[in-house]
């Protein structure tokens, strides 16, 4: 790629971004950017657009009007183009999505055979090198059933790490989990996090918002409400909304 | 223990009270039956359908070879006619998971029509249509072609169930790791979809099996053209026609078992804990 990689562009910026389900607005005039090395966290109501800004970004959902950059490149509509740039985005899902009829081992090492082109025996090292960093090398050769919740989606961190992406979304990682497995997921997320990782994550965990972020949005029906640092957000959000729904987890 | 079935998934364990209700419903259909059967064998033995004549040639190793032969182009038909009956299943199936309209609309046509007539219909035009427009296949391709023809849209539609049943995710996650399209498709989504499909394939497969016995419109030498062959020449209609029966039964049952098994180890393994709302 020619793109000059200066400090300036940012990894992901949207521009104006609209989109509707039928006559629901689900996102409103959606500007945002998120530059190497930062993590900006999405917090917000339930129904409040999040999810969807999240999965825009590598078009799991599609756009009405408005413009998605990657690296200061417009995101491309469809093929090897799309699938490429893909592939430079990780993503990881509330429900893990591992693929299930395949070992860890397996999942780990699809996409870097099947699309970087990786031999198989590289590919399974440096796939064995990951699940150890998240702390499963262990159960590599079982089927993700087998897995704990918090095991499945640290593994599914790990085979997206496996592309070396350029950044990574996160989509309510921690929601699907029992509450005693959300601390080692999240502990994943803080050491990528330290490591200079480009973070874009929509999470209901404050207390990490608040330790990881570098920067906090609030969405609420479809519009950035608020934009802030997480200190400042916790402690006097500017707006209304922000505070009225930080005080209803509060409770 | 043995392992849980749907029953046991739909029903609660039965109490004492029902265990003993269902012990004396067994007795009571046992000897119902058993009165049926010696109300049947009865009226062979009036009718003389017992007599030695019409049985003494299953003794002979020439009756069964002959069976043998017959049931073995029945299996090569039927065989032959579920591969080709997936291939266009498959095919029509992609067809109709298209973001394209047209191909979509053509799978869409072929499967209704497909579904809609009757194989005895399709078979009668492979036998009688077809040559007149000067195509001449032989008796073997004038069963199997319609028997698979006839199979393909019920198999496609087979197809595209386990499709739609794995869950979304699972492509989003194919994708979102930079798989195209089809390496998705091929190797994260089918293969799950398959397992879906694999009981709902063997039923069908019973059902081209059973097709193929019209085989007899295009005088192709099945197991059923066999039998009558045996039946005329022996006089013997109600023994040859009881012991094909069985022998189908027991290659229907044998398919209908295997696609038992394959439906139980499936059970384990592939439903992924996915807590929470999707």
């Amino acid at each position: 790629m020619t793109q000059i990689q200066s400090r300036d562009v940012p990894v992901i910026e949207l521009r104006h971004v609209d989109k509707h389900y039928g006559d629901l607005h689900v996102l409103k005039d959606i500007s945002l950017s998120v530059g190497k090395g930062e993590v900006v966290v999405i917090i917000g109501p339930s129904g409040s657009g999040k999810s969807t800004l999240c999965r825009t970004v590598n078009r799991l959902e599609t756009i009405d009007s408005g413009e998605i950059l990657i690296e200061g490149v417009p995101l491309p509509q469809d093929g090897r183009q799309l699938a490429a740039l893909r592939s430079r985005i990780g993503m990881v899902f509330q429900s893990f999505n591992l693929f299930s009829h395949m070992t860890v081992l397996d999942n780990m090492i699809l996409a870097p055979t099947g699309v970087l082109k990786l031999n198989r025996k590289a590919a399974k090292d440096e796939a064995m090198a990951l699940l150890d960093r998240v702390g499963v090398a262990d159960q590599a050769h079982k089927l993700p059933a087998q897995l704990s919740g918090g095991q499945q989606q640290r593994a599914a961190i790990a085979r997206a790490l496996a592309m070396h992406p350029r950044a990574m979304l996160f989509d309510e990682p921690t929601s699907a989990l029992d509450p005693e497995m959300i601390g080692e997921v999240l502990n994943v997320m803080t050491e990528l996090a330290a490591d200079g990782m480009t973070m874009l994550i929509v999470t209901h965990e404050m207390n990490f918002a608040r330790r990881v972020a570098s920067r906090v949005i609030f969405m609420d029906g479809g519009s950035i409400v608020e934009e802030n640092t997480p200190e400042a957000f916790f402690t006097q959000p500017r707006s209304q909304r922000a505070l009225d729904f930080l005080q209803s987890i509060r409770n | 223990m043995s392992a849980p079935t749907i029953r046991d998934r739909l029903y609660e364990a039965p109490g004492p009270r029902t265990r003993r209700r269902v012990a004396l419903f067994t007795v009571l259909a046992l000897i119902g039956l058993g009165f049926l059967l010696f109300i049947i064998i009865r009226q062979f033995a009036r009718q003389g359908q017992l007599e030695a004549r019409y049985w003494d040639f299953f003794l002979k190793w020439s009756t069964w070879r002959y069976l043998g032969q017959g049931l073995l182009s029945t299996l090569k038909a039927a065989l032959t006619a579920a591969v080709i009956a997936i291939a266009l299943g498959f095919i029509l199936m992609r067809g109709k998971l298209r973001q394209n309209p047209v191909p979509r609309w053509i799978a869409t046509a072929v499967i209704e029509f497909t579904r809609g007539v009757p194989t005895l219909l399709l078979i009668y035009f492979f036998f009688l249509v077809l040559p007149r427009m000067g195509l001449n296949l032989g008796a073997f391709w004038r069963i199997t072609l319609p028997c698979a023809i006839s199979a393909s849209g019920i198999i496609a539609e087979a197809f595209r169930a386990g499709v739609n049943a794995v869950p979304k995710g699972q492509a989003e996650a194919a994708l979102s790791l930079g798989l195209s399209n089809t390496r998705t498709f091929y190797q994260v989504v089918f293969p799950q979809a398959l397992r879906f499909v694999i009981p709902s394939l063997i039923s069908e497969l019973v059902i081209v099996l059973k097709d193929t016995t019209f085989a007899y419109v295009v005088s192709y030498a099945d197991l059923m053209q066999h039998a009558k062959v045996l039946i005329t020449s022996h006089d013997a209609l109600v023994s040859v026609y009881l012991v094909v029966a069985v022998i189908y039964i027991l290659i229907n049952y044998a398919l209908n078992r295997m696609s038992d098994r394959i439906a139980q180890g499936n059970r384990r393994p592939t439903v992924q804990r996915q807590g929470g709302a999707a």
